[in-house]
């Protein structure tokens, strides 16, 4: 078991020293993503792109460069920190809410959801609220994300207003088969050759659409959870000692359940109207943090967001750039990149015990 | 000057078809001096309108039948590039084909389409213009690229044209129109109506029951009522099998075809799924290789991007019918 703590196990300095290397890591892994792409640009003409957007002298960038350096990769590079981040705390703060290591940020419904409203949108036409094109995608997913987590909540809650863990999990796969049978019956008897093109794309996760405006929100929203969760580290760390631990050890449980649980949903749903269910960050990345800083929260969640963010820079940046000239799906890339990395992890904890 | 040509174009918004027979027969093919007052054009379809300034020089292709109208309009000189076949370019289109680079196998994504620095990019399909590969049309106005989505490619919150000849030849002086050459759309009608007139007399599918088989093996993906297939069948007289059904295709039980025993079938030959293919199905099934048409070697193929809205559809029903009649 990962899950399990052991306290004794943490090394009071190696949270700080992975989150120095982390730190570093990802400012170095934003620099050097933005040089590559499936369009070869001079890594001296990349400088000078960035150099004049921030007001440095610069010479000679070409309109091209600067559209490719500054208004597609950057944005995208952004965009891939944040979402990496936000999906990492996400699962991290779900695994220790649930006490399941398989917990995912899709665990309550979202993805599901989120599916069943792009794909309206994409194969029915649905509109939602007037908007057209890639808004009106971002809004179907996130409004059918909204209404997943209202009925797996609905059904998971007890009549005291508790929400038990395993009845929350299960309502989850419940609500996540009806999405999936939607989803499949739409696309088998609406769609065409292109919309189904279109709805696979969309459900292997993409940032490909990230543009400046999208990646500032975000951001926001990443780093604001960050923030708001970090504040319930110490609940986090009672409740891995189960219910009636926590209770005495003075947190009030089913509030914090509720607050966190939808709070990360929220979350969740907000990074997935933007770049569709990107598979593996959010489950592997805690698991892996917790193997090398131990299972404090207010190491863990911090660590567990650095580490997403540089996870998902790398696999957008293969994402775009593996194949020449296309776009390979990152839940793709993530898995195949990540399911490895994670087994060398399990195999070197297995025997180091 | 470009307010009365934006007034003249208001009505594109309202009623599509209309403006398009507007802007077809327009005056401005005989006033060409130096782009003249042809420009600007706006070329409108899915309810998006980009506006086109001078004629395009670096335009991209996104899929292969975007290609092929470029190509059947002798465009490759204002190409810079082309994506995305289904299968071959025809022979007569080959050598004009070959000299336009290839930007991808599929979708180039937004890097690549940028550095070929096009001043056009024609789609057939939605999803050429999606996120994983040119990006939203609007985006590309923004950037100075003005584009067009094909008026069969419309996604679903937009009705795409009809399928009929008449579309087809809708869109190719739409395309023309961009580039300021109507005369030679003109030409590929005239040309296209003949054919189909000569085969409306001759009628070389007449009385003839054709189960047209596009792909699947569960169950059969057959030509339904309203597409590329029904077309080229009513072309040359036959009759389709599931006309009764709607949409371009649709997925029917092998009961069905068993039961109706068909004169003929029609094969698509695509990549994904070869004639070769599916003839070696039908005669190893124990129920298929009895049917009329299998015992007899019935039977037609014809190439997918014949099949499929567009500037070859035609070149699907001259096929069809020759095939037809050689059948006796």
């Amino acid at each position: 078991m990962l899950q399990t703590v052991h306290p004794a196990r943490t090394r009071p300095g190696a949270g700080f020293a992975t989150g120095a290397v982390l730190t570093a890591l990802l400012l170095g892994s934003v620099v050097v993503a933005v040089g590559i792409g499936s369009v070869h640009v001079p890594a001296g003409d990349v400088i000078d792109v960035v150099r004049g957007r921030l007001g440095l002298p610069a010479e000679g960038v070409t309109v091209i460069d600067d559209r490719i350096v500054w208004q597609l990769r950057m944005p995208r590079v952004v965009g891939a920190a944040a979402t990496g981040a936000g999906l990492a705390i996400a699962g991290a703060v779900l695994q220790s809410l649930t006490r399941n290591d398989l917990a995912d940020p899709y665990l309550l419904g979202v993805s599901g959801g989120a599916t069943v409203g792009a794909v309206s949108v994409i194969v029915l036409g649905v509109s939602v609220a007037g908007l057209v094109g890639g808004a009106a995608l971002g809004a179907g997913a996130f409004v059918g994300a909204l209404v997943a987590l209202a009925l797996v909540l609905m059904l998971a809650t007890g009549r005291a207003g508790d929400l038990p863990p395993a009845r929350t999990v299960l309502a989850g796969v419940a609500i996540g088969q009806l999405c999936a049978a939607y989803t499949s019956f739409v696309v088998m008897i609406s769609g065409d050759h292109d919309s189904a093109r279109r709805v696979l794309a969309w459900t292997m996760g993409s940032l490909a659409g990230v543009r400046w405006q999208s990646a500032t929100i975000l951001l926001v929203v990443a780093l604001g959870a960050l923030v708001g969760i970090i504040a319930y580290a110490a609940d986090l760390d009672a409740f891995a000692f189960g219910d009636a631990s926590a209770s005495s050890l003075g947190v009030s449980i089913q509030r914090v359940r509720w607050l966190l649980m939808v709070g990360t949903a929220l979350l969740t749903a907000c990074l997935v109207a933007y770049t569709g269910a990107i598979g593996f960050v959010g489950l592997v990345v805690p698991h892996v943090v917790r193997l090398v800083a131990g299972p404090l929260h207010r190491r863990l969640l911090p660590l567990s967001a650095l580490a997403g963010a540089v996870l998902l820079i790398w696999a957008d940046t293969a994402a775009r750039s593996l194949l020449d000239g296309q776009e390979v799906p990152i839940g793709v890339v993530t898995a195949v990149f990540g399911a490895p990395l994670f087994a060398f992890l399990l195999r070197r904890e297995s025997r180091s015990r | 000057m470009t307010s009365s040509r934006r007034t003249r174009f208001l009505p594109a918004l309202l009623a599509l078809p209309l403006a398009l027979t507007a802007c077809g027969g327009a005056p401005e093919a005989e006033s060409k001096e130096a782009g003249g007052d042809h420009y600007p054009v706006e070329p409108t379809s899915c309810g998006f309108t980009s506006t086109i300034s001078a004629p395009p020089e670096r335009a991209v292709t996104m899929n292969q039948g975007a290609t092929e109208v470029m190509l059947s309009l002798g465009l490759e000189d204002s190409m810079a590039g082309t994506a995305y076949l289904d299968d071959a370019v025809p022979e007569k289109w080959r050598a004009a084909y070959d000299s336009v680079e290839v930007l991808s196998k599929e979708y180039p994504d937004n890097e690549t389409l940028l550095k070929a620095e096009p001043d056009f990019v024609y789609g057939s399909y939605a999803s050429a213009f999606g996120d994983e590969a040119a990006g939203p049309q609007d985006e590309l106005e923004k950037l100075g690229i003005g584009s067009f989505l094909s008026l069969f490619g419309c996604d679903e919150n937009q009705p795409s044209a009809d399928v009929s000849f008449d579309s087809v030849w809708k869109e190719i002086e739409v395309v023309a129109d961009v580039f300021d050459v109507e005369d030679r759309a003109e030409a590929l009608q005239d040309e296209q109506e003949k054919v189909l007139e000569e085969l409306a007399e001759s009628r070389p599918g007449d009385g003839l029951e054709v189960f047209w088989y596009d792909s699947g093996d569960r169950t059969a993906f057959a030509g339904a009522g309203e597409g590329g297939p029904q077309l080229v069948l009513e072309a040359v007289g036959a009759t389709n099998l599931f006309a009764d059904l709607e949409g371009g295709w649709a997925d029917v039980s092998w009961e069905r075809v068993v039961a109706a025993d068909p004169d003929v079938i029609v094969l698509a030959d695509a990549s994904w799924s070869t004639a070769e293919d599916k003839i070696a199905m039908l005669e190893k099934d124990p129920v298929l290789k009895d049917l009329r048409a299998v015992k007899a070697e019935a039977y037609v193929v014809l190439p997918f991007s014949e099949t499929t809205p567009g500037v070859r559809l035609a070149d699907g029903a001259v096929s069809l019918g020759k095939q037809l009649a050689e059948l006796g």
